[in-house]
């Protein structure tokens, strides 16, 4: 990791991307304090990550990527013993309403950790990460080894908690995640932060693609409005790609003749893919 | 933990009826003579001391199998920061607000309690055999002996559970851990064996931890070596302060 600087608001939901080996986990490590950086500092809540570790760590609540248990202990057990670690008292009201929306059965509780399904961990991981109800979330590819189901179920977690006030930091590789969830994101390529940016401005950065169909056939103009980006043009068809407002495409159409006309909002993949092949987008 | 106290447990209450059963068929006097010379002038008088009443009674405190058993839980006991680093079940612990330290004491309180667990059980079914079934005219070992041995065997124990610890506070693989403490240990034992018949290796064998563990000379009728326990356990405490200082240090 170098140069990497970023803040993350009260409130929001920060995602942070990256490739494989990109270095996101091993930031969330550094802010846990269970990898130690060469130089720079860290701190969370204004508080150094690694000589007031502790206090740091009372405040959150932490979802790892490769989930570690003990195969003999119950999954109960489990959440007690982690709930019992935190400085916060865990609710039981709150982690039962926690395991509903995950749809963990008391049975399925009672069984030990070494019969669970990778499925099960992970929603118990995530259980165990929410049930003390830490003002942060650092949650590490939370979605990873979810049904569809469960996945839209974590969303509405992630939102209540957002509601609720608390502060999510995330790493993901699934775009279409982040782009759901996140208000901001952070993309790290071989361990530099390359950009960070609210996910509504990363988005437009793209460009609508518009893609007009014709009645008969058109010439295009001698010349292209300083908005547009042509992906593909024939006498029927413009796919075009519109940075910023429609108005000088929209005049441009205005004298010829329209059958159809498709406007798609951009991806946030369209403009990740680009920066994660280190070819930035202006 | 408990399987092993209780097969240890076992293994002592039968050495009891073994050293009965000796005593009855009076084989105390033919098992010295049939033992060759040049074994008999190696092991000196520890030999005699050995084959009697009291020391086979007093064997499974001081058998290779039994010390490796011991060794064995301590390993098992001594390795699981590593283990818990291994299998990621640090990351949910350490991420909460639990000192690093605590994952140490934490380890070392079960060590040392597990040994005393399993020691008290040896003690009592040696002491249960004793009073149950053995000839009142036999020459049974003083509680003095019994618990001076237990002590020898639990010091060497502690001595290694602090080498595995060390390396295990250092290690990512439980695998490693246990497999180079087993390996120095079984180096050590060899080179303490070394220098008890080996003249030229007796020097050097004072560096095994083994070099001070001396279940005969308690057999012999010798005090507890305050010296040798307090080297086992000056070695298993700089284990654990080493295994404190990589804990902290290292990246989990």
């Amino acid at each position: 990791m170098k140069d990497v600087s970023f803040d993350v608001q009260p409130g929001e939901v920060f995602g942070f991307l990256g490739l494989n080996g990109a270095g996101k986990t091993t930031t969330i490590r550094i802010l846990l304090d269970l990898v130690r950086p060469t130089s720079g500092r860290a701190s969370v809540f204004d508080v150094d990550c690694q000589t007031r570790g502790l206090d740091v760590r009372a405040r959150l609540g932490y979802l790892p990527g490769e989930l570690g248990y003990y195969g003999d202990m119950t999954g109960a057990a489990t959440l007690e013993l982690l709930g019992r670690l935190a400085r916060q008292r865990v609710e039981p009201a709150w982690r039962q309403s926690l395991l509903d929306r995950l749809e963990f059965a008391a049975a399925d509780l009672r069984r030990p950790m070494r019969d669970y399904s990778t499925g099960m961990k992970r929603k118990l991981g995530i259980v165990q990460a929410f049930q003390s109800d830490p003002p942060l979330l650092v949650l590490d590819e939370p979605t990873e080894g979810l049904d569809p189901l469960m996945q839209d179920a974590f969303y509405e977690l992630l939102t209540e908690s957002r509601r609720r006030g608390r502060t999510v930091f995330m790493s993901s590789h699934v775009l279409p995640e982040v782009e759901r969830v996140c208000d901001r994101l952070g993309l790290l390529r071989g361990g530099e932060l390359v950009l960070m940016s609210p996910v509504q401005e990363v988005r437009s950065l793209a460009g609508r693609r518009v893609r007009v169909t014709f009645g008969e056939d058109v010439a295009p103009p001698a010349t292209w409005p300083p908005a547009c980006e042509i992906v593909e043009v024939t006498p029927r068809l413009w796919d075009l790609r519109v940075h910023g407002a429609l108005g000088s495409i929209v005049t441009l159409l205005a004298t010829r003749p329209v059958v159809d006309l498709d406007v798609q909002m951009p991806h946030l993949e369209e403009v990740l893919k680009r920066y994660y092949a280190d070819r930035p987008v202006s | 933990m408990i399987g092993t106290g209780l097969v240890l447990s076992g293994f002592q209450f039968l050495l009891t009826q073994v050293a009965a059963f000796l005593m009855r068929t009076e084989a105390f006097g033919v098992l010295p003579n049939l033992v060759p010379d040049f074994i008999r002038s190696m092991a000196g008088p520890s030999m005699l001391a050995f084959m009697s009443f009291e020391g086979i009674v007093a064997l499974g405190y001081f058998h290779p199998i039994v010390i490796a058993a011991h060794l064995g839980l301590a390993m098992a006991i001594a390795t699981e920061p590593a283990a818990e680093v291994e299998t990621r079940f640090a990351d949910l612990t350490l991420a909460r607000p639990l000192a690093r330290r605590q994952v140490i004491t934490r380890t070392v309180v079960v060590l040392l309690v597990a040994e005393a667990a399993v020691l008290c059980m040896m003690t009592m079914a040696t002491w249960s055999g004793l009073a149950c079934c053995t000839p009142a005219d036999a020459a049974r070992p003083t509680p003095a002996v019994i618990g001076s041995l237990a002590i020898t065997l639990g010091a060497v124990t502690v001595c290694w559970g602090g080498v595995a610890l060390a390396v295990s506070s250092a290690v990512r693989r439980r695998a490693t851990a246990s497999g180079a403490t087993a390996i120095a240990a079984l180096a050590a034992y060899l080179l303490d064996y070394l220098g008890r018949v080996w003249d030229p290796a007796r020097d050097v064998s004072k560096l095994s931890p083994f070099h001070y563990f001396e279940p005969m000379s308690l057999l012999s009728g010798a005090p507890l070596n305050r010296r040798n326990i307090t080297v086992l356990l000056a070695v298993g405490l700089l284990g654990t302060t080493a295994s404190y200082i990589a804990f902290s240090r290292r990246d989990l």
